[in-house]
């Protein structure tokens, strides 16, 4: 009777492709600095909510406080303390970025897939639908859908921006499919009759997922971005701990831009876009020399 | 995406750049200052018929006589084009007789041929003293120049005790340059459309035709019986200069005007803390901006009445707000005094009560009656012995419907306005303390919102109210269109809530009184009986309840003794009017620390 033993091979790759991805964040401190915030901000929108009551306290006698021990950012208009509120904040935030990020490349990817590997009609007919989507002007479309939509939910949010964010990567990935379909491990998967299916999902998309997933993450600042802004503008609705909202509070109603009482406050969820974009390009950082064998130093 | 944000950040970068660098430098001779009414727009015609017209009130833009900011009484005036009138007690004829030494700024003398014409110009705008309609109540059925310098206005049957005020608030324009936008017949074809048939409708069709015409009308240079003259307009600022033939100059101090362009409050701010406005009209300001203004050297703040006040308004055919004790259980939990030091601790005062006046109108109009009315204090034993009434049911904490279902209080706000934010997301969190389940949504600007709410969407909406001094301006707000009851061609008809503009759906009566008919009296009664009426509507609006009124504008303004002195004093009956209106009674004198 002979013994055959399996799964060992799959198990060592795996255990030294996270040995690799230790070494790579080892090389350089700030990458470790960068999962660091970007995990603090994974805790901060799981937990956030849990680690302060519902509602949050309110002080009538320290309206726009300084910032002290207690308050470490100051309050707000209501007497709340500011840090309370970007914490609880965080979670609409991340959600909506990563509702965003997953439509935008889930959408891009797919169109750019299919055009590039089938070209002809198919490349013809998505690439017209990507150039009509990239000239259509996101900001302007989306002060006109917040007066007949209020993306209470961060997904609603998330499914607008990313619906209208697919554009780049579906170009960029059709470049890359039009260049990987010529290889010769692709003629050969041609050769051996495996399907259009499998030659997509198993030999094309691995080859990419690395340009792909550094794509998602950097979708997710770019989500960030607008939906602050649009909160910033005042056109989507109230929500006091939004950090968009706090933004916009904190200049038009505190007068942060003119006086120092407020200032705390508009710092505070500037300060949290800042550090989490930061985060998100160290991992980035990080994640291109794990997937690019030649950024690699041994 | 990426593109996205970067038209956020340009968009954000570029409001904070212009935030900071306009304005410029004000010589000793200049007067700068902002217009409250409206930003500048470099393209618009220099023509007060046009919104954004490029003229300025008080300074080239001249009305007949100027509105004295009196609690009470709507009917007090300052003279301006206008030296002296007279009025019949009934109101009914209003004779005006203009500056002997009025004269534009080209030499022509100022006649009463300008103010007939200016009349027919108004005609074609429509609205107060000058609706074609003749059963309009107030309207002005006949125009009659007397003297080169004496007008006589006669009011139509329908008569409206607002009509000396209306007539008084004609601006005057130069019927040289303006004349010609009125067909020669006009008078004939106005004439004819105060009558009935089909030829008045076509006429009247003829009068309305000539609207667009007229807001569109650019004329080459302005001509001003101002005491200034508009010299140039760039998108960053207006200068005026002084008009050498104004009929009071040596009341003028300033040799130049400049006023500056703003595109928020934020801009404003900025230049008085710069110092650069010698004056600014009322403009919301947080506490710590205003002690930073109060800071620079010169700056002085001065705070008046004004007849504005803020209040929460329900609409009534939306559940559960069609109950009383629904509204007055939110009352009893709304604590206005933490509301106004959140929302508007500088240029508010809290609401005493809800009268649907303000309180130093209501005052002067109730006297003794104030005191007999609920005041309303938080008291949540009450709210809740209110929401029991109302069969609302508590589940776990929190107050839910008489069926069981969940109880979501939204109170909608225009996200423009910071203060109605700040003073609904307080309100908001004073309601959750309480068991009520509050939210607040904003709608992205004023007009959106007011179209939002007309069109019956909101259950609860904020809402500006107790406009006076003149008590129909007053109670209109409550119980006119937005309530259901509609002034159209001088007959009062009611219209079903949640049609035509009705969004606040309250009952057609009151405690056997129909408050509409009774605002509609108003217009057309004595001043004794005014008075009984205005205190029957108070009591009426504090028991039932169709708004809850939360703070009561201050009119908080700015002036800088720096260079000008003579600014008036705190509740001045001035302070309403435009800085221009100072410099013509002679107020305004150079010199300052």
């Amino acid at each position: 009777m002979t013994v055959t033993q399996l799964s060992p091979a799959p198990i060592t790759l795996r255990r030294n492709f996270w040995r690799g991805v230790l070494r790579v964040l080892r090389r350089k401190p700030s990458r470790l600095v960068g999962v660091g915030i970007v995990t603090l901000f994974a805790f901060m929108g799981v937990a956030g909510p849990l680690l302060y009551p519902s509602p949050l306290p309110r002080d009538d006698h320290a309206l726009y406080a300084a910032p002290s021990l207690a308050h470490p950012f100051g309050t707000d208009f209501e007497g709340t303390d500011v840090l309370a509120l970007v914490v609880t904040g965080t979670r609409y935030v991340l959600l909506a970025g990563l509702a965003t990020a997953v439509i935008t490349v889930a959408l891009g990817t797919a169109i750019g897939l299919l055009a590039g590997f089938h070209r002809g009609r198919w490349d013809t007919v998505l690439m017209r639908l990507t150039d009509l989507q990239l000239t259509i002007p996101g900001l302007p479309l989306l002060l006109v859908l917040s007066t007949v939509w209020k993306f209470t939910s961060p997904l609603e949010m998330g499914v607008v921006l990313g619906a209208l964010g697919w554009g780049g990567i579906a170009r960029a990935v059709r470049s890359q499919t039009l260049s990987l379909r010529e290889r010769g491990f692709i003629e050969a998967a041609r050769g051996l009759g495996l399907s259009t299916r499998h030659i997509v999902g198993r030999e094309l998309l691995p080859s990419m997922a690395p340009y792909i997933a550094m794509n998602m993450l950097i979708a997710v600042t770019g989500a960030i971005y607008a939906q602050v802004g649009l909160f910033f503008l005042g056109v989507l609705p109230f929500d006091a701990n939004n950090w968009g909202v706090m933004l916009n509070l904190a200049v038009f109603g505190g007068g942060a831009l003119t006086s120092a009482a407020a200032l705390p406050y508009l710092l505070a969820p500037l300060l949290a876009i800042l550090l989490l974009t930061l985060g998100i390009v160290l991992v980035v950082d990080a994640m291109d020399e794990i997937f690019n064998p030649r950024l690699r130093e041994e | 995406m990426k593109r996205l944000a970067a038209i956020t950040a340009v968009a954000v970068i570029s409001t904070a750049s212009a935030c900071g660098g306009a304005g410029g430098s004000a010589g000793s001779d200049v007067y700068t200052t902002i217009d409250g009414a409206k930003q500048i727009d470099a393209t618009a015609p220099i023509n007060p018929f046009n919104p954004q017209g490029n003229t300025f009130l008080g300074y080239d833009a001249m009305s007949l006589a100027w509105p004295k900011n009196d609690p009470v009484d709507p009917n007090r005036f300052y003279p301006g084009i206008a030296a002296t009138w007279t009025v019949t007690p009934d109101q009914g004829e209003v004779v005006v007789r203009l500056q002997p030494a009025a004269r534009w700024s080209d030499g022509k003398p100022v006649t009463s041929e300008d103010v007939r014409t200016s009349i027919g110009l108004a005609y074609t705008q429509g609205g107060t003293a000058y609706a074609v309609d003749p059963k309009a109540a107030g309207s002005a059925a006949d125009v009659q120049v007397l003297d080169a310098k004496t007008v006589k206005v006669t009011q139509g049957a329908n008569k409206s005790n607002l009509f000396l005020r209306n007539v008084l608030s004609t601006v005057v324009v130069p019927a040289h340059v303006f004349g010609g936008l009125l067909p020669a017949d006009f008078w004939a074809t106005l004439k004819a459309a105060r009558g009935s048939g089909p030829a008045a409708e076509k006429a009247k069709t003829a009068i309305t035709g000539l609207a667009q015409k007229v807001i569109s009308f650019a004329p080459a240079k302005d001509v001003s019986a101002g005491p200034f003259v508009l010299e140039r307009v760039n998108p960053g600022e207006a200068l005026l200069v002084r008009n050498k033939y104004f009929y009071a100059n040596q009341n003028v101090a300033p040799e130049r005007v400049k006023v500056l362009n703003y595109t928020g409050n934020q801009q404003i701010w900025n230049y008085l803390i710069s110092g650069k406005l010698d004056s600014a009209p009322f403009t919301a300001v947080p506490t710590d901006v205003l002690n930073r203004i109060r800071q620079t050297q010169g700056n002085e703040v001065r705070k008046g009445f004004s007849p504005v006040a803020v209040s929460m308004a329900f609409n009534q055919t939306h559940k559960p707000y069609d109950n009383v004790h629904v509204r007055r259980a939110l009352a009893y939990l709304i604590d206005r005094s933490q509301v106004t030091k959140v929302a508007s601790p500088e240029a508010g005062t809290p609401a005493e009560t809800t009268t649907g006046i303000h309180a130093k109108s209501a005052k002067s109009w109730l006297g003794d009656g104030l005191g007999d009315l609920d005041a309303y204090q938080v008291n949540p034993a009450k709210a809740a012995q209110e929401l029991k009434a109302a069969g609302m049911t508590q589940q776990g904490g929190k107050w839910a419907m008489p069926d069981g279902s969940p109880w979501q209080v939204e109170i909608h706000v225009p996200a423009s306005f910071s203060d109605w934010v700040s003073a609904a997301k307080a309100i908001t969190s004073q309601l959750n303390d309480h068991g009520i389940d509050a939210s607040v949504i904003t709608a992205a600007d004023y007009t959106l919102y007011l179209d939002e709410l007309s069109s019956g969407r909101y259950d609860i909406g904020f809402w500006l109210m107790a406009l006076g001094p003149s008590p129909y301006n007053i109670f209109q707000r409550i119980y006119g269109s937005a309530n259901g009851w509609q002034l159209l061609a001088g007959q009062l008809t009611r219209v079903p809530p949640g049609t035509q503009g009705n969004w606040m759906g309250g009952p057609e009566t009151l405690d056997g009184v129909n408050p509409g008919t009774l605002t509609g009296r108003l217009n057309a009664v004595s001043p004794e009986e005014q008075r009984r009426i205005v205190g029957m509507l108070a009591k009426v609006t504090n028991q039932e309840l169709p708004v809850i009124q939360l703070y009561d504008y201050v009119n908080t303004q700015f002036v800088s003794t720096t260079r000008y002195t003579g600014w008036p004093s705190a509740d001045s009956d001035v302070l309403r009017l435009p800085a221009g209106v100072w410099m013509q009674l002679g107020m305004i004198k150079k010199g300052g620390r």
